[in-house]
């Protein structure tokens, strides 16, 4: 299957899931719809949906094939049926959808020398004080575009341009929880020690993923970050990595 | 009162049916590699089909009982062996406490699984037992209750076994050669004529660098007409995500929850078990699957437990 419904693509990704696409581009716009649909979604408790996953510009759901088809119907002809009366029932709501509740975190961040291990190359190769990549990295609020790759990872944007930066060609084998990154345009928070090639700046004292299932991810897709500097000692007070 | 591990395996672990749920958060769903196989055992076991199973790589976990118990092996043939004696696969054995269990050869298949006869005493995380880093170390011990194994128990799971189910799951998985089906991904479109063609044609092997992960294969290089750099998305297992050096990897039980490599199609969940089950260097091809037919053949399949 796969249709078009006003700006969507919606297509089957394998036998059990379904995808909602938009425009594939990294924007706040999309992240919205996303999200909204999402709430949607969720909203509903549809019977046989045990995944819905956001990302940029997708929404995917996994299905429980049995649970969430029929089987005397045409395959096609259900999801088609579903996905148009789930996007006429989101246009319908938008309005009211659009009054989300917003989730802003201010984070910490300690971005000095032990912690920042590319604090310096990217200064070279972006021609930029380290005092001014800080205060860039620290002047914006964040989108929070995609969880994944590792229980928890983040992945934020855009940051200004100017410090802006390719991932590093070889992964370092290990790089610490809490470590605050940038890949190209990204920036993102390591959950756990983890092997990771992006640029490193900075690290919370937040423990960012948590296995106790009351906590877990302390964001989700669509929630705002806005990173604070701090020293190593309300580091070392807020330190949470222990 | 349980099980112990003597001596580790290289990537042996407890799965059940893995958990969903918490994608959205990153967390991975895990589970067993073949469900088909572990689902079987635990239907020889009359167990709960959520019941725990070992799954056991090769070479495998030297694994002591150390109480008596009923267990059923499924899966890949490893030649197991209690105390050195063989013992039967797809069928309830008996085990004495302090007996061993072995694992010789890898005869047929990758991956086996041991059901027991048990509740298994453990807390879940997110709903299940499956870890993604967990793999079982020496003198680990699993807190399996064995169910009391006396004759009576024996003779019922003996005389309820169906013995044309089993023949037929192992035959699914272990005496087929047909293609490995798979339905076109979202990247499709976004490799040339060519390497669809060979993608379809050529004949693939799994590389022995797989782990539960995924699986990556040795095949021809295929290329992408547009650059191999996506936004990530939702992948899911069986996923063939296309890296950048022209390799194809296939995404397996223990995979991330987003990929930003090129998606080009996914196997169809009724034939994952035969897949994760093909050894290593065996030649395959992959064939064009349609929705509806995976659909009608995993309801067939899941029908029958």
């Amino acid at each position: 299957m796969h249709h078009k419904i006003h700006n969507w693509t919606i297509y089957s990704l394998g036998d059990h899931a379904i995808v909602f696409a938009l425009t594939p581009k990294m924007h706040i716009s999309v992240l919205q719809k996303l999200k909204q649909l999402h709430q949607l979604i969720e909203s509903k408790k549809i019977n046989g949906i045990l995944d819905v996953i956001p990302s940029y510009h997708t929404l995917t759901i996994i299905y429980d094939i049995t649970l969430f088809l029929s089987p005397t119907q045409n395959v096609n002809d259900q999801l088609q049926l579903f996905s148009t009366q789930l996007l006429s029932e989101y246009e319908n709501n938008a309005l009211t959808i659009n009054k989300n509740e917003e989730t802003i975190h201010q984070v910490p961040v300690c971005y000095e020398n032990i912690f920042a291990l590319d604090m310096e190359n990217i200064s070279k190769t972006n021609q930029i004080s380290c005092q001014a990549i800080i205060q860039l990295h620290t002047s914006k609020q964040y989108d929070v575009y995609s969880i994944g790759f590792l229980p928890g990872f983040t992945y934020m944007g855009s940051v200004d341009e100017k410090i802006k930066i390719a991932r590093h060609p070889k992964p370092r084998n290990e790089v610490a929880a809490g470590s605050v990154g940038i890949a190209g345009l990204q920036t993102g928070i390591y959950p756990t020690n983890s092997p990771g090639g992006w640029q490193i700046i900075g690290k919370t004292p937040w423990k960012i993923f948590d296995p106790d299932p009351n906590k877990l991810a302390k964001f989700k897709v669509g929630d705002q970050v806005q990173f604070y500097a701090i020293g190593k000692e309300e580091f070392d007070s807020l330190n949470e990595h222990i | 009162m349980s099980i112990k591990i003597l001596h580790k395996g290289l990537a042996d672990s407890i799965q059940d049916i893995g958990r969903y749920g918490f994608q959205h958060l990153g967390i991975q769903p895990n589970g067993c590699m073949d469900l088909l196989s572990a689902s079987l055992a635990n239907s020889i076991l009359q167990n709960d089909i959520h019941t725990p199973v070992i799954e056991l790589h090769f070479p495998s976990s030297q694994i002591q009982f150390l109480e008596d118990g009923i267990i059923c092996i499924t899966g890949a043939n490893f030649v197991p062996v209690l105390n050195e004696k063989s013992i039967a696969l797809y069928k309830p054995i008996l085990v004495k406490k302090n007996d061993v269990l072995s694992m010789l050869q890898p005869l047929e298949g990758s991956i086996a699984y041991v059901g027991i006869k048990a509740v298994y005493d453990s807390p879940k995380w997110l709903n299940s037992h499956s870890f993604n880093t967990a793999k079982l170390k020496t003198e680990d011990v699993l807190p399996f209750s064995m169910h009391p194994s006396n004759p009576i128990a024996m003779k019922t799971l003996n005389e309820n076994l169906n013995h044309a189910l089993i023949e037929q799951v192992h035959n699914n998985i272990f005496s087929n050669t047909n293609p490995i089906r798979i339905l076109p991904g979202p990247a499709w479109q976004d490799v040339n004529e060519n390497a669809l063609y060979e993608l379809i044609n050529t004949p693939f092997t799994i590389s022995a660098q797989r782990n539960r992960m995924g699986y990556p294969l040795t095949g021809p290089k295929l290329n992408l007409n547009i650059p191999n750099a996506y936004l990530s998305s939702a992948v899911t297992r069986g996923t063939l995500q296309l890296l950048p050096s022209g390799d194809l990897i296939v995404l397996m039980a223990d995979h991330q929850t987003i990929g930003g490599y090129a998606n080009l199609g996914q196997i169809i969940l009724v034939d994952l078990p035969r897949f994760a089950q093909m050894k290593t260097g065996i030649s395959f091809k992959f064939s064009v699957a349609n929705l509806e037919n995976a659909q009608t053949l995993f309801r067939t399949m899941y029908a029958t437990f």
